[in-house]
């Protein structure tokens, strides 16, 4: 049997087990989220599609899969929906200017030599490709990140409905500021799980610091993990300010 | 002005300092490198060509003239001239402009590797100051962590590479001890509920590791296709599992720790709240997080494929062969990372509630 399909199967049975029939729609949400980016894989395959565009619309997606379809559409998924897009489109200017001007793009040296059966002369913009790879690595932990902050903070505003806008900010800020830590350590480590074979590589060839600094996959590497860092950080002041804001300014309406 | 205040302002003139200090380092290290540095003054487009590849693919090959100042070494100053080569994709040789700056390759007339510390280091900076403005104290410990943690990792393979194949396990095995305790200690503190969820961590990421492993052997690796990892100097297997382990690790943690926060915290509301109900709040929070969780260690993972994935499509590879050959790896590590969040769920479950029975024995 072939094993994807065994852990697979594991992984539904204890989600099945351990979630009930929330633990069913995550593993669905899953294999639907897998589709999406197979989906926009495909169509980046056009020479004439915008590889960012089509990565926001993905993006777009797959937070609307994660937050609408797993929990419901109300008022706290809308928000995080809402900062998520926000909060995407911010990192996706940023790191399109850091992806170009520090030319991380492409195939680097050590893995164009396994593919050099391929024609690398393919009409896909690499710059957008890069930029959109970045930014689809952190989706995930950014739309887990804005609901953290919405859902406890309706709770907040439900318990204490004269709060002012300004303390249920700051309060969606602290939350913030407990999750930030764990957040970002799992990004952290999902890539230095993902990237031990490259350090493994560097040290085993006896690269020199300059040469890793400044080699393509490093660069490429540690970029990723920083920006995702920081997309972690951004979400939080955004998802507070819109729930905030959302919030007060619905209650002082109907008075 | 009190003391924090004067601490607080501090700290922020050692950031700004730290941040101009290294940036102007950085701009001006030439001379800390033995590889000669090019600065790009001038290019001339010479030619560019439209070409179509074997499977249709349109892509325009363009050839610059390069006009660039050495920048450090003997011959610092001089002028040189040489060609560069690019495609309109990019995959694989890059468009030079004015003022970029590289290493000139070994052969010594073409372009090798482009000067990218000033930008690593730049948002390196961006990080460190986003963390900070929006986090502060716990922003200055993740910032914390992922240097600690780094530094862990990086002493560990030092002494995995002196050591032989099969160490790698045992070396990340005690890694992942270390990175687990100092991580969740660092994130809150000494308490019960830091213990819990550093044994339930442990437990569920080696679980989980016993699972993946019998996996493995069960179907006898079908289904992984090893030979696409990139950058292997070392058996595939070992690597694979080592990156396994440590791969799930931060979404078991967080797991945990959001697990046992919330359960000591309904025990402390009220001291004699019922075993079953907090079993059952538990259970709930658990349900919450299970998705969001596994979705964010899928990402991580699958999404630097996409450009292989490209090339290989474009290049009339099949879907299936494309899909098994470069995603085989990665999504194994997303299931298996699953597999050990979802395990996290009953496990912190279950320490939790022993725990608060003692404590309520004490009552």
């Amino acid at each position: 049997m072939n094993v994807l399909i065994l852990l697979a199967t594991i992984l539904f049975i204890l989600m099945a087990v351990v979630g009930g029939k929330k633990g069913i729609k995550s593993f669905i949400a899953l294999l639907l989220n897998f589709a999406v980016v197979i989906a926009t894989v495909l169509m980046m395959n056009d020479p004439n599609a915008n590889p960012i565009l089509l990565t926001l619309v993905a993006c777009g997606i797959i937070s609307a899969i994660s937050l609408f379809y797993i929990n419901e559409i109300n008022s706290k998924t809308k928000m995080a929906f809402l900062a998520t897009i926000i909060t995407s489109l911010l990192l996706l200017t940023f790191i399109f200017f850091i992806t170009e001007k520090s030319m991380i793009y492409g195939f680097s040296e050590e893995e164009s030599d396994s593919l050099t059966i391929f024609s690398s002369r393919i009409g896909i913009d690499f710059v957008k490709v890069a930029t959109s790879v970045i930014i689809m690595s952190t989706i995930g932990a950014i739309v887990d990140t804005a609901i953290s902050i919405t859902s406890p903070m309706r709770e907040i505003h439900e318990q204490n409905p004269d709060i002012t806008r300004k303390d249920l900010f700051m309060s969606g800020i602290r939350i913030g500021r407990d999750i930030l830590g764990t957040s970002s350590n799992t990004l952290f480590f999902a890539f230095f799980g993902g990237y031990m074979g490259l350090i493994i590589w560097f040290k085993d060839l006896s690269y020199s610091m300059g040469e890793i600094v400044n080699s393509k996959v490093f660069s490429e590497e540690m970029i990723t993990i920083l920006t995702a860092g920081i997309g972690v950080a951004l979400v939080i002041p955004i998802a507070a300010a819109i729930t905030a804001y959302h919030l007060v300014s619905f209650k002082h309406s109907k008075e | 002005m009190n003391k924090g205040f004067q601490k607080k302002y501090l700290l922020y003139l050692l950031v700004f300092l730290g941040f101009i200090g290294s940036m102007l380092f950085v701009y001006h290290n030439h001379d800390f490198y033995e590889r000669t540095i090019l600065k790009v003054t001038e290019t001339i487009e010479t030619d560019r060509i439209e070409i179509t590849d074997n499977y249709e693919n349109k892509d325009y090959l363009v050839t610059q003239k390069i006009t660039a100042v050495i920048q450090n070494g003997e011959d610092k100053g001089k002028t040189i001239e040489l060609e560069n080569q690019y495609s309109g994709s990019q995959a694989t040789h890059f468009q030079l402009k004015e003022g970029t700056e590289f290493f000139l390759a070994k052969d010594g007339s073409s372009v090798g590797d482009i000067k990218r510390d000033k930008y690593l280091v730049l948002v390196a900076w961006l990080f460190i100051i986003i963390l900070l403005l929006v986090g502060k104290k716990q922003g200055a410990l993740s910032v914390v962590s992922l240097a600690v943690n780094a530094v862990i990792l990086s002493v560990a393979l030092d002494i995995y590479i002196r050591n032989s194949d099969n160490s790698l396990l045992i070396i990340c095995g005690i890694s992942i001890i270390l990175f687990t305790v100092l991580s969740l200690i660092m994130a809150s503190g000494l308490n019960e509920k830091t213990y819990t969820a550093i044994i339930a961590t442990l437990l569920s990421t080696f679980a989980s590791l016993l699972i993946a492993y019998v996996a493995l052997l069960v179907t006898k690796e079908q289904g992984i296709r090893y030979e696409e990892m990139a950058f292997l100097t070392r058996n595939p297997q070992i690597i694979f599992m080592g990156g396994l382990l440590i791969g799930s690790l931060g979404a078991v943690m967080d797991v945990a720790i959001t697990m046992s926060s919330s359960i000591f915290e309904l025990f402390e509301k009220n001291n004699e709240i019922k075993l079953s109900i907090l079993k059952k709040s538990g259970l709930e929070i658990g349900k919450d997080i299970m998705g969001t969780m596994t979705n964010i260690l899928f990402f991580a993972y699958v999404s630097g494929t996409i450009p292989a994935l490209l090339l290989y499509f474009k290049n009339a590879s099949p879907l299936g062969f494309t899909l098994s050959m470069n995603l085989s790896v990665e999504l194994a590590r997303a299931l298996a990372g699953g597999i050990g969040i979802v395990l996290t769920i009953p496990i912190t479950l279950y320490i939790s509630i022993f725990f608060i029975k003692r404590k309520q024995a004490k009552l």
